[in-house]
């Protein structure tokens, strides 16, 4: 070097400048080595990840028929606007709050709600913003994907039940699941989704939440597919990988008869107050034909109007209501029998031997006489043998059969009919009838706690120990009507097949899980007398269910009249509720049912009444040539009388 | 031209110096093209390189001391348009900084891209005449007086990432100029020490602000770090380039972390990312090999320099370029916080790449003369 100088050793700082160089590139080489070879793999998982998105496909509900394949529910295809939470992520959520809102027409207030929830979930995949899009949001949401990426629109099924509230209890409606539900071990069922085992349902998943749509969720849920899809950095869709159609849900084949079913509830709808319960079953399988509860609510407002302000409002005050109309009666309701419960009575004591078929004949005295009270029957009837004092409802006669059984006696006719237990029906929430025992008197009457006699013959005809559900009871009345077959009530007739497609599994038939019944020794001389007298309530001058009567038909039934409160007060809202238990043809049973009209009074006037405008359609329909040609009305014969 | 070019610089000519430049801008541009197909800038960068090898051409055959002796005209000159780009209606903000001009028909440059070849050339004609001495304080203070007329006006942009590429060439030349080794190893010693000390005062004091403090926390743990805010730059740099493995993706093209966006400027200041996400290890370790030779034949091209001045020329040329290589592939490995720099002969620009050129056209005309003196 021409130019090196004694002041330095130029040569050698070069020669560090040349090393610092090639050390710098020896790190960058190093990383490089860590990033790429040893890390490589992790990394490009990760980029994969990022890149790769599925989106759900939902899979179409199972739709729900009557027996007789008359369409009760079907899915029609709405639109959900959705907000991704993977755009989310860092953002804040309160700035979409004033577009969205203003955008959309949604409620701030709802939204914010909507944001709280989601933000709450530890892991949310999105958010529903608004459901049932118009075409005018849907494009608003396409005008706006710049601006608000994070927005999704999503084809999503919805539900539609039947108008005017028709079998709103059985069917149930469809909802979001809940965070609760979410943690629920029946909610990680990983058959309901093949692909995500570990993980099958999602929040904003809709699910049965009531009636045969929760019982049956696992049948009529579809399982979704998806589309993997390849994305942006902003979420913005650019190609599609693959589709795995989703496989729709199982059809349900219900055991109802809408025809029954629409009948039925006109009776409830017609009666004075519009309260009451009517069911129809099968007794030689214990197939639910219909199940009406009045008064009823419109599942569509869970389905469908749920998000809007409006539809909360109109759900909670469904809640609040003091009629009840969310609640099924007829497994929710519990009711003091009357004087159905003797039907019950006379089979057990007959069983028992308190009363046999040569000598069934019980002072009934007009009432009777238990230490200083007098407790009166409603008519004096002699010394009645037992197809008379069914016929005419003699409540002496059962006082003294109730004391020759005993409360034990009593309580084996109670565990016999499984009065004390659930019925076992495919509908969620049934409650368990409350039955008179020496334990429920304590907690009932806790300053009286002894059982008397007196609590005898209260229990014996149906009234303040007694209060049962109007399926158990049925069930208990179907099995005295076919020779002692206790069959446990059910609505499902099939799930119908469907067959495997892709990555999803054939789902295979599926019917009723326990058709088989529990078996009563009901000897046959003892059920036929019975069934006399229930004829005879029917049939005979001084039945006290003459209004039930179809010629040609051979109707047995009983009627009740349930004291809601004691003697004397019986007027307005506290008059008694009519009952009509009944079943035909009484020798060979295919229909059974019974109805309950609340606070009314008299059962013979308005229970037995709806009853026979039921045998009527049905006659119509199964045996035409039967059938009356006329026949009246239960607001007809309610003015009448 | 070819009157000029005599047998004599022909032979001399740096032929592997100039080769190397150019197969590492093509690498580039194809790098460019991977990144985004469709935005043609791969396209401009091509016209660029014509560009840049007509004007490393005249550069290399020109004598470089007559540049230097004109070097005052040049900066000044720089000086004026550094100036010019911060009036606002001339200069052009993107990105909050003012760095460039716009020029009608050309499109934009950036002065402080060019600025470094005149602050070079200040530098060692000021420092280019023969020593006699150890270096003074005065001589210490007129190089740093050089470097920061430039410097100040660059950070009035502000572009701290120019700014902070201008002081390896100060470096360079003091440490070649005499400089005590031991004030040189008190200096590395100290400054290593005060980097602790300086982060905590700056924290304490506002100085550094929080969104400079995040940019070194995604430094230390880039997988925890905020990967969406400030540490989504790095995060998505260090993905795509352990993406590409030891050969190169196979998720490549249109499925690419550029293409899809997720890769933020990857034409620029990524472009190494998307050289390691298509190449691989492979691709990668060429192109640093391709550095390392292209900066060694440099450093050789000084030791035979006809005079302190071009030796100086082109070793602040290597420290600029070792330091623009450093921070910017750092940055994209995850070593080094987000600073916009861009990878010499890489990175897609006019301004960058004329810069470069013309740099490189320096080291070759100072190669031809070195049996001049």
């Amino acid at each position: 070097m021409k130019f090196e100088d004694e002041t330095q050793n130029l040569k050698g700082r070069m020669a560090i400048i040349h090393a610092l160089v090639i050390a710098i590139l020896v790190v960058l080489g190093a990383r490089l080595y860590f990033l790429q070879v040893v890390r490589g793999d992790y990394y490009a998982e990760r980029a994969e990840n990022q890149r790769i998105r599925r989106l759900r496909i939902p899979a179409a509900r199972g739709a729900i028929f009557d027996r007789h394949g008359k369409l009760l529910v079907d899915s029609r295809s709405t639109y959900n606007i959705l907000i991704a939470g993977e755009d989310m992520k860092g953002k804040d959520w309160n700035e979409l709050t004033a577009p969205l809102s203003e955008g959309l027409g949604l409620d701030p207030g709802l939204l914010r709600e909507r944001f709280e929830d989601a933000k709450r979930q530890p892991a949310f995949e999105e958010v529903t913003v608004k459901e049932g899009a118009t075409n005018a949001d849907i494009a608003w949401v396409e005008a706006h994907t710049l601006e608000l990426p994070m927005l999704l629109v999503r084809e999503q099924p919805q539900r539609r039940y039947p108008d005017n509230g028709t079998l709103a209890h059985v069917l149930g409606y469809v909802g979001e699941i809940s965070p609760e539900q979410l943690k629920q071990p029946r909610f990680k069922d990983p058959e309901v989704n093949p692909l995500v085992k570990d993980n099958p349902y999602h929040p904003g998943d809709i699910i049965g939440q009531e009636g045969l749509e929760s019982t049956y969720d696992r049948y009529l849920r579809g399982r979704d597919g998806y589309r993997e899809v390849e994305v942006d950095s902003r979420g913005r869709i650019q190609r599609e990988l693959s589709v795995v159609p989703p496989q729709p849900g199982q059809d349900l084949v219900t055991t109802i008869d809408l025809d029954l079913q629409l009948t039925a509830e006109e009776q409830l709808r017609n009666s004075p107050n519009k309260r009451g319960v009517i069911v129809v079953m099968d007794p030689q399988n214990g197939e639910i034909m219909a199940m009406a509860s009045y008064p009823t609510f419109d599942p569509n407002l869970f389905s469908q109007r749920i998000g809007t302000p409006e539809g909360r409002k109109e759900a909670s005050a469904l809640l609040r209501d003091p009629l009840t109309p969310l609640f099924n009666r007829a497994i929710r309701g519990r009711y003091p029998p009357g004087s159905t419960w003797k039907i019950l009575m006379a089979t057990a004591g007959l069983q028992q031997g308190a009363i046999t078929l040569k000598n069934s004949n019980l002072v009934c005295g007009g009432g009777i006489t238990i230490g200083n009270k007098f407790t009166r029957c409603m008519g004096s009837h002699g010394s009645p043998p037992l197809r008379t004092a069914i016929r005419v409802s003699c409540d002496a006669y059962f006082y003294r059969l109730g004391l020759k059984m005993g409360l034990d006696g009593i309580m084996a006719m109670v565990d016999e009919f499984d009065l004390n237990k659930k019925t076992g029906v495919d509908l969620p929430h049934e409650l368990v009838s409350w039955t008179p025992s020496r334990e429920f008197k304590a907690r009932f009457n806790p300053r009286d706690a002894e059982w008397r006699d007196i609590d005898t013959v209260y229990a014996s005809f149906g009234q303040v120990y007694d209060f049962v559900t109007p399926l158990a009871m049925l069930r208990a009345q179907v099995a005295v009507s076919n020779g002692g077959r206790l069959y446990v009530p059910h609505l499902l007739k099939e799930a119908r097949a469907v067959a495997g497609a892709g990555p999803f599994p054939e789902r295979p038939r599926q019917t009723f899980e326990h058709p088989e019944p529990k078996l009563l020794p009901i000897p046959q001389d003892q059920h036929d007398l019975v069934v006399d007298g229930m004829w005879a309530v029917v049939n005979e001058p001084g039945g006290t269910g003459g209004a039930a009567r179809v010629p040609g038909f051979d109707v047995a039934g009983k009627t009740g009249t349930a004291q809601v409160v004691g003697l004397g007060k019986d007027t307005g809202k506290n008059k008694d509720h009519s009952w009509f238990v009944s079943y035909a043809p009484a020798r060979k049973p295919e229909i059974a049912m019974i109805a309950l009209i609340e606070n009314v009074g008299f059962g013979g006037k308005f229970a037995a009444p709806a009853v026979h405008n039921i045998y009527q359609t049905y006659l119509a329909k199964a045996h035409p040539d039967l059938a009356p040609a006329q026949a009246p009305t239960v607001a007809q014969s309610a003015q009448h009388q | 031209m070819v009157a000029i070019l005599e047998k004599r610089r022909l032979r001399d000519f740096d032929w592997v110096l100039t080769l190397l430049a150019v197969v590492i801008s093509l690498f580039g541009t194809w790098m460019i093209y991977n990144a985004q197909p469709d935005a043609g800038y791969w396209k401009k960068q091509l016209i660029g390189l014509g560009v840049s090898a007509v004007v490393m051409l005249a550069v290399a055959f020109t004598d470089y001391r007559k540049l230097v002796h004109i070097a005052p005209a040049f900066y000044a000159f720089g000086l004026v348009l550094l100036v010019v780009v911060l009036i606002p209606g001339i200069g052009l903000k993107i990105n909050g900084q003012r760095c460039w001009i716009g020029v009608p028909g050309l499109g934009q440059f950036q002065p402080s891209e060019f600025m470094k070849i005149p602050t070079v050339l200040m530098l060692a004609r000021y420092f280019g005449r023969p020593r006699g001495s150890v270096l003074t304080v005065r001589e210490t203070i007129v190089g740093l007086g050089i470097l920061i007329l430039p410097v100040g006006l660059i950070m009035l942009e502000p572009d701290a990432g120019q700014a902070i590429t201008y002081f390896p060439l100060l470096a360079v030349v003091l440490f070649l100029s005499s400089v005590r080794m031991w004030l040189v190893i008190a200096a590395l010693v100290l400054g290593t020490a005060s980097i602790p000390a300086a982060w905590v005062v700056g924290v304490k004091t506002g100085a550094i602000k929080p969104y400079q403090q995040e940019r070194i926390n995604v430094i230390l743990d880039p997988e925890n770090a905020d990967r969406r805010g400030f540490g989504y730059h790095t995060w998505q740099s260090i993905l795509t380039v352990g993406k590409g493995g030891l050969w190169g993706s196979e998720q490549k093209g249109a499925a690419s972390q550029s293409q899809l966006k997720f890769l933020p400027e990857p034409h620029t200041d990524f472009i190494f990312a998307v050289t390691a996400e298509n190449t691989g290890f492979a691709g990668c370790l060429l192109l640093l090999l391709a550095y390392a030779v292209l900066l060694t034949k440099l450093i050789h091209g000084a030791r035979r320099a006809p005079d302190r001045t071009g030796m100086l020329v082109i070793m602040a040329i290597v420290g600029g370029l070792a330091f623009q290589i450093f921070i910017n592939v750092g940055m994209a490995l995850g070593l080094l916080p987000v600073i916009g720099v861009p990878l010499p002969l890489m990175s897609a620009g006019l301004s960058a790449i004329l810069s470069t050129s013309v740099a490189i056209g320096f080291a070759i005309s100072i190669r031809l003369r070195r049996f001049v003196n």
